[in-house]
């Protein structure tokens, strides 16, 4: 069963507030992230508690929820580490960086560490562009990176 | 404005159609084809799939013609080079990494996604890599099959459920060339229509399981008819192969269902090959009076008459008695009444256990009418589990034609969700809620809303709501009204007419097939065909000879009533099942075990049959031609598709009347049409119906003059102990019974016996959700589950009708008013 | 050069309502409400101040077509930046707050709307509570509200995040998006300013376009009418970023050469490179050849030699670089920001990926070039949005100024394979 912490209801009181009251359906993605945030990522449970709050079936909410690369079906790392590939980046050497990462926190682009501390994804621009390569940890932008510094940033991430 | 005419051009034909017509379907009205996928005329326009692109002078781009509204002399090309080559692009992207595995599959022959490739299209696809492997064939519900590799998202399906069904309940997942068609969590997709996707699926993606791989649909022989489940009478086509039922599609008449047909309709005629059909006359084998042996129907059908027509010889007319059926053509049921009247000479005629009578104090709207109207209000009627296509046409009205709805009902239904005024009234207390008003609407009396469970400022609501109305359609299901209170509504119905500057109509909408078309043949104790009242003797001697009886006969029950008591010696029970349908239980089935003679004419093997003396099989839809009438008063053919050696029913019927008949006088059908034309004589109001009239969308009966009298009173009927609670018989859909039998593909939608209690009641008795309980009266007990949910208001419980076996007409005991029953635990 | 935006955008703690405010923030305010909603509206237009978001559509002509009388109106601000390579609203939304929320207030006076959302991407997380917290101030402050200033007028801005996906900044799957919706783009018309946010008259614009706003009204539409071009008027915020010394967020008068960004504001290519290409307006315009890199950098001019000022990214290319391997890339981030509902766009976006990986792996066949083309004509004005198109800008125009490039990947096989 899913529930909502208490922080969370308090956010969905004033999140609802934004709009008109035969609206509540905008709520659906601020929702959605609560739970991303809260759970690490969103399961059938908790989109069936947001179709009831917001008068949606289930199956709208899974089908809005499975549009956006943010919210995930399986839980993500403490730490989920979005690495920018997209052109900027990559004309300064994104490629060999993420390589890099992925090597030292030995898992797979795409994975997440057996004790659930890192998730490595491939991310599209995330506009830092002229601070590329860059990674988004968690709600951190980092950027200008090199190989010394993305060792310095996660081995400072407990 | 809607009236308004836009000309333009296309491919250089000059067209004018309404202002707002999309181009694709102004070219359709001159015969140009443009080709489509994801546009369908009742979803609107997405223009997602692009397959429509046309040339407009003075655009820059391509146009989409789905989305295009026409405009004044605009310039439409459709075979330009320009056009084609984007036509070929936009099939090479749709086949990209669509299966070539046509020759499996079933929509093959009938497939948009084949015949726009074979018209427009490239011969060959260039592309060069592995297609996309998808999953391929996978059930999303019991009776429907899903291969996402065909799929070419062009998102009909999803946008029914959202639109049409209006619980989007199938979705998009994913995005991108990750998308997909799906439901939540992969749970079944199972509503009361879900069928109609496959229907307006462009590819195999969506397929009807039952039919898979059953034949090539070049090679179906498809009969235009009507489905017989519901007074809907949806239009439908039956598909056979070398005389075997293969499957069901919709055949839109936008008049009466809109292009739709629900599950039951599509999957339902199971029946129709049923092991429990009833194929050959018989007599009761032993214990009764062996008549003859093994007959023949056509031998069967003239014993039968000889025999009730020695009873009415020896105990006179009032000893015999027939019940007919709700779901039988007007052609049967008018020739059964003519045989009852004119052959046997008695009134002992009656289709139905409720209170009701032809005709009304206002029009007969028909269900197109509900969109146009700006006020429906729907009294004691759940069509989702009724008349499922109704429900479809209220939601549109509501949600796309602004239309508002108000709902007064016993009983919590699916509608309330989209009415602006939803008044839940205590069961029983019917009756007094149309008093009350009545007199509020009239000013006259007081508007008494004491009892009732609705609040007087409730009524005062709805009274501003019909005051407000400009055109008011009013739906009520008269078999759900207690006692004699359908006199209570034909009152208020005169006084809503009354309120100035309101226009207003009324669909009486009981759930049988043919409930309207039995009361306009006079299958009625106290009216003849056409709504003719039997004491007017005078029409009567002129229509019907100078012999017709002008005596009120019996009703239904009371000719069960008679029977028990042994006055009533002879019945003919025409597609009825009283031993399960009719208040009562074990006391219908002793009272007829009592009559001399019992006979039966049934489809099916039913409770009613086993006691029969002699049986006669009727085939029924599916097999026998006729029309009938549904609840908009729209009269339709409703043709066979099968066959049989055993004669249709109004063949049977009229070997009854000729075994009765002087040489001289014996009628000589030929098809059932010849019946037809002679209801066109003698029904009132039936005068403009004929094979032609009918052919295409039907044509609407002229509704026979209301003969209502007035002075209906309401009664309170008083509780016979203190825990007692008001019984209220609810329609399921998918109920279990003969038509739908156990080997029926709609069997996962079977349900559990479910009392449904309000919170107060549940407290007072200390029951709990899914608790056993049995629901009892008198000496009946019906096994239910406990479930608690506002269903219907405090003081009373719903029981849905979920099977013939569960039985729950046997608790009902009293014909005039409300049912009292008991809860115990188990 | 004359900045309007960035003057003081690293001032220390500018993004509080304390500092903006002793940068002369919200004097705005009190000169609209001295004016009637439609005064503002014509200074907009007079100003000449076109659309930054992507498309530059002339601001105050847009505002000035909302449906007549229909209310309530919406404004959504579309603070999405995700075209690769721009990265120019953030550093507004980061460091300056309060601009926005001044622009968007009187954008809304003169539209005269009462609600106004923000609809930031999902990964400006730390984004939206900054602009969150601006907000609380303007509230605490009374600009916004009820009776903002004693002028009647009432206001309230919300944000609104996102959840990943580009398609979201095109303007009407932001709406989708915003009403709880995929973000499908939607069928044009009913346009945003007649049915947009909740089916009501809706200005939709972008962070920039919107930042600009207070200048005009606290400076007079002459004053900014008189810098940039004859028809590009105004400054422009440019991310420069790839191969340059000193990528960055730079702010230029309109018709500034793009040889003097590339070379004098960002510092030249990398390592003393050549330059090769360069992409003028973010991933989804055309690139173009180095030789026109004096091209000033405004609407017009642009246009004039095949590609767009677009949302003002400069992507900077040097002469290490295989095009082929930037076509592979962006077509990439085409396929996976496609949001699936067209056909075209879809599979479209798909094939050229499988085609130019093939050819970027060296397995690329010589007519695979000609069905890129063919594949690109079958996409182009023909997909359901521009994203279609955008897609295929980066293709057709590698192919057609850098066809070398995928010769020598093809020839290379050949050779290869011939050893
Ligand atoms: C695929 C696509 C992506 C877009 N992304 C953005 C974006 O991230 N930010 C933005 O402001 N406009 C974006 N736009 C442009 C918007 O649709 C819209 O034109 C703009 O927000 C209008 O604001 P403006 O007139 O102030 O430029 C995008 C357009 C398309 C077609
Ligand atoms: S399953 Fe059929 S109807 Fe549904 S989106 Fe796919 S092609 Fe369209
Ligand atoms: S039919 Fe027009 S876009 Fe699909």
């Amino acid at each position: 069963m899913f529930a909502f912490s208490k922080e969370a209801e308090e956010k969905i009181e004033k999140i609802l507030k934004k709009y008109p009251e035969e609206r509540k359906r905008s709520a659906l993605l601020p929702l959605l992230t609560l739970v991303q945030r809260q759970e690490r990522h969103v399961n059938p449970d908790a989109m069936r508690e947001i179709g009831r709050r917001l008068d949606l079936s289930p199956a709208y909410v899974q089908s809005v929820c499975s549009f956006y690369t943010m919210y995930s079906s399986k839980p993500v790392g403490k730490y989920l580490i979005l690495f920018c590939v997209n052109i900027s980046c990559q004309l300064n050497g994104c490629d060999v960086l993420l390589a890099h990462t992925a090597k030292k926190l030995n898992i797979e682009i795409g994975g997440t560490t057996n004790d659930m501390k890192f998730s490595l994804h491939r991310e599209e621009c995330l506009a830092a562009c002229s601070g590329g390569p860059m990674m988004r940890i968690n709600d951190t932008f980092y950027e200008n990176l090199t190989a010394a510094k993305i060792d310095q940033i996660l081995d400072s991430l407990d | 404005m809607a009236d308004e005419q836009v000309t333009l051009t296309i491919d250089d034909q000059t067209v004018s159609v309404p202002k707002g017509t999309k181009v694709v379907d102004a070219a359709k009205t001159v015969g140009i084809d443009i080709p489509v996928f994801c546009y369908h005329e009742k979803l609107g326009p997405l223009g997602c799939c692009r397959m429509c692109l046309v040339e407009v002078e003075k655009m820059p781009k391509l146009m989409t013609a789905c989305t295009m509204d026409v405009g004044p002399d605009m310039v439409v090309k459709t075979t330009t080079p320009k056009v084609e080559k984007a036509q070929k692009g936009v099939l090479e992207f749709t086949l990209l990494n669509h299966p070539l595995d046509c020759p499996v599959c079933d929509k093959g022959g009938e497939c948009p996604l084949q015949d726009n490739t074979f018209k427009y299209g490239p011969g060959d696809t260039r592309m060069e890599f592995h297609r996309a492997e998808n999953l391929k064939m996978g059930p999303l519900s019991p009776v429907i099959t899903l291969d996402r590799e065909r799929c070419i998202a062009c998102q009909r399906c999803t946008r029914y459920s959202e639109v049409i069904e209006q619980d989007s309940a199938l979705v998009m997942h994913n995005r991108g060339f990750n998308n997909e068609v799906g439901t939540f969590n992969n749970e079944s997709y199972d509503t009361r229509f879900s069928g109609n996707v496959i229907d307006i699926c462009p590819v195999g993606a969506l397929t009807n399981s039952q039919f898979r791989f059953k034949a090539r649909t070049w090679d179906l022989t498809n009969s235009d008819t009507l489905c017989a489940h519901c007074g809907c009478n949806c239009n439908m086509t039956l598909g056979t192969r070398t005389n075997q039922f293969m499957r069901i599609q919709a055949r839109p008449n936008d008049l009466v269902d809109d292009g739709w047909i629900c599950d039951k309709a599509r999957w339902g005629y199971d029946f129709l090959e049923s092991s429990n059909r009833l194929k050959e006359a018989r007599t009761l084998p032993d214990g009764g009076t062996m008549l003859f042996s093994s007959p023949t129907t056509q031998d069967a059908a003239v014993r039968t008459a000889e025999a009730i027509r020695n009873i009415v010889a020896e105990h006179g007319p009032e000893s015999v008695g027939f019940i007919g059926s709700p779901y039988g053509t007007n052609e049967e049921l008018y020739l059964y009444q003519k045989l009852f009247r004119s052959g046997f000479g008695t009134n002992n005629i009656d289709h139905k256990v409720y209170a009701d009578s032809p005709g009304l104090p206002i029009d007969h709207y028909d269900v197109s009418d509900i969109e146009t109207s700006d006020l429906v209000l729907a009294i004691a009627s759940d069509p989702t589990e009724e008349l499922p296509i109704l429900d479809l046409r209220i939601k549109k009205a509501v949600t796309r034609h602004g239309v508002r709805l108000a709902v007064l009902n016993d009983q919590a239904t699916l509608m309330d969700k989209y009415a602006a005024l939803s008044l839940h009234y205590d069961i029983g207390a019917d009756g007094k809620v149309f008093s009350a008003l009545t007199a509020a609407i009239s000013g006259e009396g007081k508007a008494d809303v004491k009892n009732t469970g609705i609040k007087a400022d409730q009524l005062k609501s709805l009274v501003e709501m019909l005051r407000a109305g400009k055109k008011i359609t009013i739906v009520y299901n008269p078999a759900a009204l207690t006692g004699k209170s359908i006199h209570g509504l034909n009152q208020l119905l005169a006084m809503i007419k009354n309120i100035p500057s309101v226009e207003c109509g009324a669909i009486p909408a009981a759930p049988q097939t043919n409930a309207v078309g039995a009361m306009d043949m006079g299958i009625l104790p106290d009216y003849y065909p056409g709504g003719l009242p039997v004491l007017d003797s005078e029409s009567i001697k002129q229509q019907w000879g100078e012999n017709a009886p002008t005596e009120p006969g019996l009703s239904a029950l009371e000719m069960i009533e008679r029977a028990a008591s042994g006055k009533l010696k002879a019945l003919l029970v025409y597609r009825a099942n009283p031993v399960v349908d009719f208040p009562g239980g074990k006391k219908v089935e002793e009272a007829l075990r009592k009559l001399e003679l019992l006979v039966v004419h049934d489809m099916f093997e039913t409770e009613t049959a086993k006691l029969a003396h002699i049986v006669l099989p009727s085939n029924g839809p599916g097999y026998d031609d006729g029309t009938t009438t549904n609840i908009g008063g729209r009269v339709q053919f409703r043709k066979g598709g099968l066959k049989t050696t055993n004669p249709p029913d109004w063949k049977i019927i009229s070997l009854m009347a000729n075994a009765l008949n002087e040489e001289g006088d014996r009628v000589n059908y030929i098809t059932s049409f010849s019946v037809t034309d002679e209801i066109a004589k003698k029904v009132p109001g039936y005068g403009e119906i004929s094979k032609r009239s009918i052919k295409k969308e039907g044509a609407t009966r002229e509704p026979p003059a209301n003969n209502n009298g007035s002075g209906f009173e309401a009664m309170d009927s008083p509780s016979p102990n203190a825990d007692a609670l008001k019984l209220r018989i609810a329609n399921y859909l998918f109920a279990h019974d003969k038509i739908l039998d156990a080997s029926s593909q709609l069997a996962h939608q079977f349900q559990p016996s479910i009392v449904h209690l309000n919170k107060k009641d549940a407290k007072k008795l200390k029951l709990k959700d899914d608790d056993d309980v049995v629901v009892v009266s008198g000496d009946v007990e019906i096994a239910a589950q406990v479930e608690i949910s506002d269903r219907c208001n405090p003081g009373g419980v719903v029981l849905p009708n979920i099977s013939d076996e569960q039985g729950v007409w046997g608790l009902a005991n009293d014909r005039d008013g409300v049912t009292w029953v008991e809860i115990r635990k188990v | 050069m004359t900045q309007i935006l960035f003057h003081n955008i690293n001032k220390k703690n500018l993004h509080t309502l304390e500092v903006y405010e002793k940068e002369g923030g919200y004097k705005g305010l009190k000169k609209a409400f001295a004016k009637e909603p439609g005064e503002i509206v014509e200074m907009v237009k007079a100003s000449g101040l076109r659309g930054r978001g992507g498309a530059g559509f002339p601001t105050g002509l847009k505002w000035s077509f909302l449906a007549k009388d229909v209310f309530p109106r919406y404004l959504c601000c579309n603070a999405d930046e995700s075209e690769p390579g721009t990265c120019k609203d953030r550093e507004l939304l980061q460091k300056n707050p309060h601009l926005l929320l001044e622009g968007m207030i009187l954008c809304s006076y003169a539209c005269k709307i009462e609600t106004g959302y923000i609809y930031l991407r999902g990964e400006f997380y730390d984004l939206c509570e900054i602009m969150e917290g601006a907000i609380e101030e303007a509230y605490a402050k009374g600009y916004l509200g009820q009776n903002i200033l004693g002028s009647g007028f009432n206001l309230d801005i919300h944000t609104h995040l996102g959840a990943g996906a580009y398609i979201c900044g095109e303007e009407s799957a932001l709406l989708n998006s915003l009403e709880g919706g995929r973000g499908e783009p939607r069928m044009k018309p009913p346009f945003p300013a007649v049915q947009g946010l909740y089916e009501k008259p809706t200005v939709i614009n972008n962070v920039e376009t919107l930042c600009v706003v207070p200048f005009i009204v606290n400076n007079g539409p002459e004053k900014h009418a008189a810098l940039g071009t004859e028809k590009s008027k105004g400054t422009k915020l440019v991310s420069v970023s790839g191969h340059v010394k000193k990528p960055g967020n730079y702010e230029i008068e309109l018709g500034t050469p793009v040889r003097e960004i590339i070379y004098d504001l960002a510092g030249g290519i990398r390592d003393d490179n050549q330059l090769k290409a360069y992409i003028p307006g973010g991933s989804s315009v055309p690139m173009v050849t180095a030789d026109l890199v004096d091209t000033p950098y405004d609407y017009e001019s642009l246009q004039a030699i095949g590609t767009m000022l677009g949302s003002g990214a400069l992507i900077v290319i040097d002469d290490t670089v295989n095009i082929v391997e930037t076509a592979l890339r962006l077509t990439s981030f085409y396929m996976h920001e496609s949001c699936g509902k067209c056909t075209p766009c879809r599979e479209g976006t798909r094939w050229m990926w499988q085609l130019l990986q093939q050819i970027h792996t060296g397995k690329g066949q010589p007519e695979f070039v000609e069905k890129l083309e063919d594949i690109c004509d079958n996409m182009s004005f023909k997909c359901f949005c521009p994203l279609g198109d955008a897609a295929v800008a980066p293709v057709i125009s590698s192919i057609q100024k850098f066809r070398a490039d995928y010769d020598e990947l093809i020839a290379k096989l050949k050779a290869d394979t011939a050893v």
